[in-house]
């Protein structure tokens, strides 16, 4: 038995409790590298020994079977471990391509054709909906994608230039595809917090909702309804950069069986066989679920003025701050007052970020809101950390300013502050 | 992540600031910055220094295959082995956002990828290598490659086409540390050396470490990881389902000095100084000393105390691990190291962020 560690601390905070706990019961003091990797503290003892257990789960390496140990990599894949791409248990890079340092993956669907699961993306023949750009020794991998990056040039509204930069990818397929393809780059997102979002009811949800934009704020927000592989039927979306997953049981076996191509309960072999057991699956989707949320930093006066900005601005119409999660076979993750700055809805996002691919209800501009907590300490955990689906954004003030659509009216309120403002409100992004 | 601690309390309490921001950081800058300059930065110094002796082994083994040389290649596998152990209580940077870590020290090896490529006609370039998966590559693949299952490996045992591979990966592998050493001293894709990240922590515009509170938040938390990895991971794992394909360094039989490494990397991190580099600088035990010399003392004979307890399990340890005579002597270090990772979570963080 692997030690438990020493009791839990709860946070004994002086001024709004659940503004500086924002996983609740699961906050961690911790604004180290390791703040998105630590257990939550109020686990009990099984349930932290399963969490130990997926610990191990996520970070083991596969390797191709026959093997005494991980056998099952591939044939095809896109990295060879879960932690391989989101590194301590947060971001990737916007890597891409040959090698064992490639960390983002390219979604890929048609047009036009027959999904693979009711309402779905079209699956590109021989490839399906993701393209595994790795291979073991004598298979063929699917095809490579190379990235590059164009400069776009903008001016804040008091007149001081910035200039973002928009990704262009490009993929050498090793059988070239009928038919055009769509294409989507995705960074990896970190993966703590994950059980309480898993754990807000889906009339909060469609609560939050406001497909026709009945209060005609000009935020709409819709819920992204997905073929849910367990239950067989539609169920919200909550996982992935479009809210295409609607568990987390189901984001860890499709990441297992789609980026490691190792072979699982949910999604095995075509004759049933697979390369790791339910036990595993369910301790690396567990051990998500239970990551701890970190507390917020202490603010400076700049931030405490930067979250009256945030609200101001109205981001918070989407990047909602405050939820309750409901009932939740993890008594850790249910009934917790959070702060999470998301809705979990697909939003409008503009041109600008538009990937023009489908997935489910969420169309070629809809994305889903991020999570916003721990944010300040992505350039701790990764160095060199980047921000927005495609890792397009080098700093946070770039990751506001490529907001478009629903976000358009929040964005120009940024844009055209002052530049203390704008520090201010980025400030308080950093406490997060 | 293993472990289950709530480090620095300070943080929650420093959220009480009643104009939100004026409670002192850690007051000790030297200490912060001494940590990069005399503990981090020498010890990738020293790595890249053993992976360039190592690289040379190779080259000699792969023009002459010999006992000797195979010796010699064996030894500098293992000398450059230290340093990188010696790195674990602090594995935050570059080290661990760049691939560096997986690059060099990935596990389990892909033995059946490892053969094809061996049996492949495909010109082993280092662009080639390079681009290997990270199990086919780093130290434990060397390490394979080197001592063979079993430690049946003779050095007329190497084919032609396994020694340039060696030399291939020894090139790579001192690369990687190449890089590592530079990312910390050097600007590289223009982005800050991570020393000076780490040193200026608590300065205005520092995104990373915005406070020298959360540096030494770092170092305690780096220090409590490791102890908690040995003790429950790398030596419980195998252990517990007494399996030696669980081991590390199973190849060579190096475990048990790996992990004794691993404990010397706390002491190195705690007292800010790097003997087998010939560095030192003021460390947290300094600091200590200062307020609480009797924790001080406590804390350099705990890491002492595991450093033992770890050197008395009969190597090596893929057999003790199935040896019940050798159980005690397990079970023994496992205690001491947790004793250790105790007082880091509880006393000594509660002395430095209180």
């Amino acid at each position: 038995m692997k030690r438990a560690g020493l009791a839990l601390l709860v946070v004994a905070a002086c001024g709004d409790e659940a503004a500086l706990a924002p996983g609740g019961d699961t906050t961690i003091e911790d604004r180290t590298s390791q703040a998105y990797r630590l257990p939550a503290p109020n686990l009990d003892a099984d349930a932290l020994a399963l969490h130990l257990d997926g610990d191990v789960a996520f970070e083991a390496t596969f390797v191709t079977a026959p093997a005494p140990v991980n056998g099952g990599l591939g044939p095809v894949y896109n990295h060879t471990s879960c932690i391989g791409c989101h590194a301590r248990d947060g971001r990737g890079l916007p890597q891409i391509g040959t090698g064992p340092t490639s960390q983002s993956l390219v979604r890929v669907s048609l047009a036009e054709g027959t999904p693979a699961v009711p309402g779905g993306a079209v699956p590109v023949p021989g490839v399906g909906t993701q393209l595994q750009d790795h291979a073991i020794f004598g298979a063929a991998l699917e095809g490579t994608p190379t990235l590059s990056w164009t400069d776009v040039d903008g001016a804040y509204g008091d007149g001081a230039a910035y200039q973002l930069r928009a990704p262009q990818l490009a993929i050498a397929w090793s059988e070239e595809p009928e038919g055009a393809v769509m294409t989507s780059l995705r960074q990896p997102p970190p993966v703590f917090g994950l059980g309480l979002l898993e754990a807000i009811d889906e009339p909060t949800l469609t609560a939050l909702a406001d497909p026709d934009d009945r209060d005609g704020d000009g935020i709409s927000g819709r819920v992204n309804y997905v073929w849910d592989a367990q239950l067989g039927r539609a169920m919200p979306g909550r996982f992935g950069l479009k809210a295409n997953t609607p568990t987390l049981r189901q984001q860890a076996a499709a990441a297992y069986v789609n980026d490691m191509g190792v072979t699982n309960p949910m999604f095995p072999e075509d004759d049933g066989a697979i390369e790791i057991d339910a036990a595993r699956l369910d301790a690396t989707a567990f051990y998500t679920a239970t990551l701890a949320v970190p507390a917020r930093a202490t603010a400076s006066a700049a931030a405490n003025r930067g979250e009256q900005l945030f609200d101001q601005f109205r981001c918070t119409g989407c990047h909602v701050p405050t939820l309750v999660t409901g009932d939740s076979p993890i008594a850790a993750v249910a009934h917790q007052t959070i702060q999470p700055f998301t809705d979990l809805l697909v939003h409008d996002m503009g041109d600008g970020l538009a990937d023009g691919r489908p997935d489910f209800g969420a169309d070629g501009r809809e994305w889903r809101t991020s999570p916003l907590w721990g944010i300040g300490l992505a350039e701790t955990v990764l160095v060199g950390a980047r921000y927005l689906h495609d890792g397009r954004a080098r700093t946070l003030d770039e990751a506001i300013l490529w907001h478009g659509g629903e976000a358009e009216a929040a964005r120009e309120r940024f844009r055209r502050a002052s530049s203390s403002d704008r520090a201010a409100l980025v400030a308080f992004l950093m406490t997060l | 992540m293993r472990y289950s601690i709530a480090l620095a309390l300070s943080l929650s309490l420093a959220a009480c600031g009643s104009d939100g921001g004026t409670v002192a950081d850690f007051d000790d800058a030297a200490l912060v910055a001494d940590f990069a300059d005399q503990v981090a930065v020498p010890t990738y110094a020293l790595l890249d220094q053993r992976a360039a002796a190592l690289e040379a082994a190779a080259v000699a083994l792969e023009a002459a295959p010999s006992a000797t040389t195979l010796e010699a290649a064996k030894a500098a596998w293992v000398a450059t082995r230290s340093p990188w152990e010696q790195n674990e209580a602090f594995l935050f940077g570059p080290v661990s956002s760049f691939g560096y870590d997986p690059a060099m020290d990935s596990w389990p090896v892909n033995t059946n990828d490892l053969e094809a490529v061996l049996a492949a006609p495909d010109e082993l370039t280092a662009a080639y290598i390079h681009n290997l998966p990270d199990s086919q590559k780093g130290f434990h693949t060397i390490e394979y490659l080197l001592w063979g299952e079993g430690q049946a490996r003779e050095a007329e045992d190497l084919t032609a086409r396994e020694l340039t591979y060696l030399t291939g990966l020894s090139r790579e592998l001192h690369a990687t540390t190449t890089a590592l050493a530079a990312s910390w001293t050097t600007s590289v894709d223009g982005r800050t050396p991570y020393r000076d990240v780490f040193a200026t922590a608590g300065e205005t515009g520092n995104t990373a470490y915005p406070s020298r509170t959360a540096a030494v938040q770092e170092l305690l938390g780096g220090m409590a990881a490791i102890c908690d990895e040995v003790a429950n991971g790398k030596i419980a794992d195998p252990y517990d389902a007494h399996d030696p394909n669980l081991v590390e360094s199973q190849y060579s039989y190096n475990s048990l000095v790996d992990f004794q490494d691993n404990l010397r990397s706390v002491r190195n991190a705690y007292t800010g100084a790097v003997a087998d580099a010939g560095t030192s600088g003021r460390g947290l035990a300094a600091w200590v000393a200062e307020r609480d010399p009797a924790l001080d003392t406590r804390v350099r004979a705990e890491i002492q105390a595991a450093i033992d307890a770890l050197a008395a399990i009969p190597a090596p340890f893929r057999d003790a691990i199935k040896d019940p005579t050798a159980y005690a002597t397990i079970e023994a270090a496992q205690a001491a190291i947790r004793t250790l990772q105790q007082t880091i979570e509880g006393d000594l963080t509660a002395t430095v962020l209180p």
